[in-house]
């Protein structure tokens, strides 16, 4: 800008000082010339009248070193000179003023020198004889002139250099001043020159689109992180050399990490062989993934490399807490394989004898008791599928009849249904307390009582006592099931409600039983969205509780 | 030129990772060998093995290369120098994990299950290399202290079972080939944590510039 504005105002300068010594010299030269030509004309006169007057004598008396005065003859020779020897000078009749002078009476004439510096006039005027009197004098030419000024216009010139450069200096400080000191914030709120509005306009506009274009990618940034921060599967993205872009809470939690690993190798944070090979595995192949016990628990890690346009980006890296699911699956194996044990032993017990009878081993006499077992173990398998059924039936949450049920009445039926049973053991069986009207599916809470009582009774000692309680409270109804049975030890207590759990396994056989009753219990009752406790203790028998909101 | 270092270190950071983590992985399944007898957890070890000496050879040639080309100073160098003497310790685990698997290989399907003390000392073993790697990624000096702490459980732990195997050799002395090879592996398994008290010990020379006063 400086160097600009330097430039400018020297290019006038220099433009004016030549343009003006251009002139004066040009004006002033004329006027001299004009002066010093009419002086001459005048010097000539006076010479020329007393030369006629005098003769060459006057010539001779007339001292004079400026002027150069000739005098010639009509035919040319040269009579007189001031400043020559006359014998050695040529004839002048060619010379154009006295040529001139010869014809009309004066004459005048202008000859430069060689250098071109000097030039000499001439002016001549007839005599009346017919001689020609010539003077001349020497005189600068207008080259001259400039060439003498040279020196004072380099100084000038040099002044003019210095006072622009100062100029433009302080010209450009002025003029950026106010441009440095614009709000580029709030570009209309500046009061400068108006030649600026059209740039301040654009960057208002620009400003505008900036803040909108931010506004986006703000939204966008939420949005990803209210997303991200809110799942429960763990993510993380890594760029192409495996630093952490973005981890989410679930993630850091996952990998015992802190906000601080973003930017670090993701190593830093999970370093384990299975991630490590899963890592190059979809570096090379694009996808990988794996199971991992991860803090207690299973994790299905899923990585996916991120391509574009043939780049790859980095690295997507996705976790699933699978433990529920394992478990799941785990239960379900080990049902199956129970189930199909459970219903293996009574099938190959009665296939034993009746191959036994059909071969003819078995003495008439023991044939009753052959057919007594197959009878039970038959039933024994009916009551089983029976209990399958009921739980697998709870397993699919069957919509089904919500009626108001009494536990007092179900009691009592399950009294009578158990009567032959509790004599057989020598076990009292009582019912206690109130109604106890719940909302309910009247099947399921007949089996929840039927089940307590059955392992009340069973577990019992012979001359125990059995006691149901009923409790009606006004937001809840308790049943409670209390034995004087063998008890269950507290390692047991939150197995029994387990599937073919047994607390004694070498007498389940003797106590009948599918290993499912507790089971049923428990789900019948999570689908009244009821509560069950358990109080027991190993030779003093079992208290269970379950407590039904109403 | 700084990135290029930067990237380096990066790399170089990455590399002790892996290896460390290749320790880890190698020790632990040498005990899981030694608690089950399973002779192909034990030949896996070996395998291992020889990428942990790879490994080694790897980063010794990155460090020296960095050495010589970057001339680092300060904690760039205290990095680098300290990873040239962790991955030695390093190597030295991953050694003494293949002995300890070797072993297993001779005790014929013989396992440890009814020895607890070792099963133990091999957790705390286990734990202290984790914990050694641990801190060298995090630069976790406090760690690194804990780490050093821990190595005097280890060394109780192996004067209990040098003990504990006089008292076997008292009792029954036709098993002693059985019971040396007890005292080897509890050997090898202290000589472990005073590795991967060295590597702690890089880990808090690499951070504070300081060696730890022994």
């Amino acid at each position: 800008m400086t160097s600009k504005i330097f430039k400018s105002i020297l290019s006038v300068a220099v433009a004016v000082l030549v343009a003006s010594l251009i002139i004066i010299t040009g004006v002033l030269y004329q006027y001299f010339s004009n002066v010093q030509e009419a002086r001459l004309k005048d010097e000539l006169n006076l010479v020329a009248s007393a030369t006629e007057q005098l003769g060459g004598s006057y010539l001779e008396g007339l001292k004079s070193s400026r002027y150069r005065l000739t005098w010639v003859d009509s035919d040319g020779t040269v009579i007189y000179d001031s400043h020559a020897d006359v014998a050695v000078m040529e004839n002048h009749a060619d010379r154009e003023e006295i040529q001139e002078a010869l014809v009309s009476g004066t004459g005048s004439s202008i000859r430069q020198s060689s250098t071109l510096m000097q030039q000499t006039i001439y002016e001549a005027v007839r005599l009346k004889d017919g001689s020609v009197l010539r003077i001349s004098v020497g005189h600068a030419t207008a080259l001259f002139l400039v060439r003498g000024m040279l020196q004072p216009i380099g100084i000038v010139l040099i002044i003019a250099i210095i006072l622009s450069a100062w100029l433009a200096h302080r010209m450009a400080k002025r003029v950026v001043e106010p441009l440095n000191g614009l709000n580029l914030e709030e570009p209309l709120e500046n009061d400068v020159y108006d030649e600026l509005s059209p740039l301040l306009h654009r960057i208002h506009a620009q400003h505008l689109q900036i803040k909108r274009q931010m506004r986006m990618l703000q939204h966008k940034q939420d949005e990803f992180n209210q997303i991200t921060d809110n799942m429960k599967e763990a993510l993380v993205l890594l760029d192409n050399a495996g630093r952490i872009i973005s981890i989410n809470p679930a993630a850091r939690t996952l990998f015992n990490t802190g906000v601080d690993c973003i930017g670090e190798d993701f190593l830093n944070s999970e370093r384990k062989k299975d991630m490590r090979m899963a890592l190059k595995e979809a570096e090379e192949c694009g996808h990988a993934n794996f199971r991992m016990k991860k803090n207690g628990k299973e994790y299905q890690f899923d990585l996916s490399r991120i391509d574009s346009e043939g780049i790859t980006h980095g690295m997507v890296i996705l976790a699933f807490d699978i433990t529920e699911q394992v478990n799941a699956e785990r239960n379900r194996r080990e049902f199956t394989a129970n189930v199909s044990h459970e219903l293996k032993t009574p099938l190959q017990s009665i296939i034993g004898s009746a191959e036994l009878m059909e071969n003819g081993i078995v003495r008439p006499e023991d044939v009753p008791q052959f057919v007594k077992r197959i009878h039970k173990d038959a039933s024994g398998l009916v009551t089983l599928i029976d209990d399958i059924i009921r739980l697998s039936e709870l397993d699919e949450g069957m919509e089904m009849l919500y009626e108001d049920v009494s536990l007092r009445s179900l009691a009592e039926e399950v009294r009578e249904t158990l009567t032959d049973a509790a004599e057989h053991k020598n076990v009292s069986l009582e019912i206690n307390g109130d109604t106890g009207t719940i909302k309910g599916v009247r099947r399921l809470l007949y089996e929840v009582i039927y089940n307590l009582c059955d392992n009340a009774i069973k577990y019992n000692n012979p001359g125990g006592r059995v006691k149901v309680l009923i409790e009606q409270k006004p937001e809840s109804v308790t049943l409670c099931v209390e034995d004087t049975g063998i008890g269950i030890s507290p390692e047991h207590h939150d197995k029994v409600f387990e599937r073919f759990y047994r607390v004694d396994k070498s007498h389940s056989k003797q106590s009948g039983g599918t290993g499912l009753g507790l089971s049923i219990v428990k789900h019948a009752v999570q689908y009244h969205y009821g509560k069950i406790t358990m109080e027991s203790e190993r030779n003093k028998g079992t208290k269970i509780s379950v407590v039904f909101d109403v | 030129m700084r990135n290029r270092f930067d990237e380096q270190l990066f790399e170089l950071n990455r590399e002790i990772i892996e290896m460390g983590a290749m320790c880890e992985e190698a020790i632990a399944l040498a005990s899981k060998a030694l608690m089950t007898g399973d002779l192909e957890l034990a030949y896996r070890v070996k395998a291992n093995g020889s990428g942990i000496d790879q490994m080694e050879r790897d980063i010794e040639g990155r460090c020296m290369k960095l050495l010589l080309h970057q001339q680092p100073v300060a904690g760039d160098l205290r990095l680098i120098s300290a990873a040239l003497k962790m991955i030695t310790d390093m190597e030295r685990i991953g050694d003494q994990a293949e002995d300890i698997a070797e072993i297993v290989t001779f005790l014929d399907g013989r396992t440890m299950e009814d020895v607890n003390l070792i099963e133990e000392m091999a957790r705390e073993t286990i734990q202290m290399v984790t914990s050694s790697v641990d801190a060298f990624v995090k630069k976790d000096v406090n760690l690194a202290y804990k780490v050093i702490a821990r190595d005097d459980v280890v060394d109780d732990y192996f004067s209990k079972i040098k003990s504990s195997i006089l008292n076997i050799i008292a009792e029954n002395s036709s098993d002693g080939e059985f019971v040396l090879d007890l005292l080897m592996i509890s050997k090898y398994f202290e000589r472990i944590g005073d590795h991967a008290t060295n590597i702690a010990e890089w880990v808090i020379y690499s951070v504070t510039g300081t060696h730890k006063e022994v």
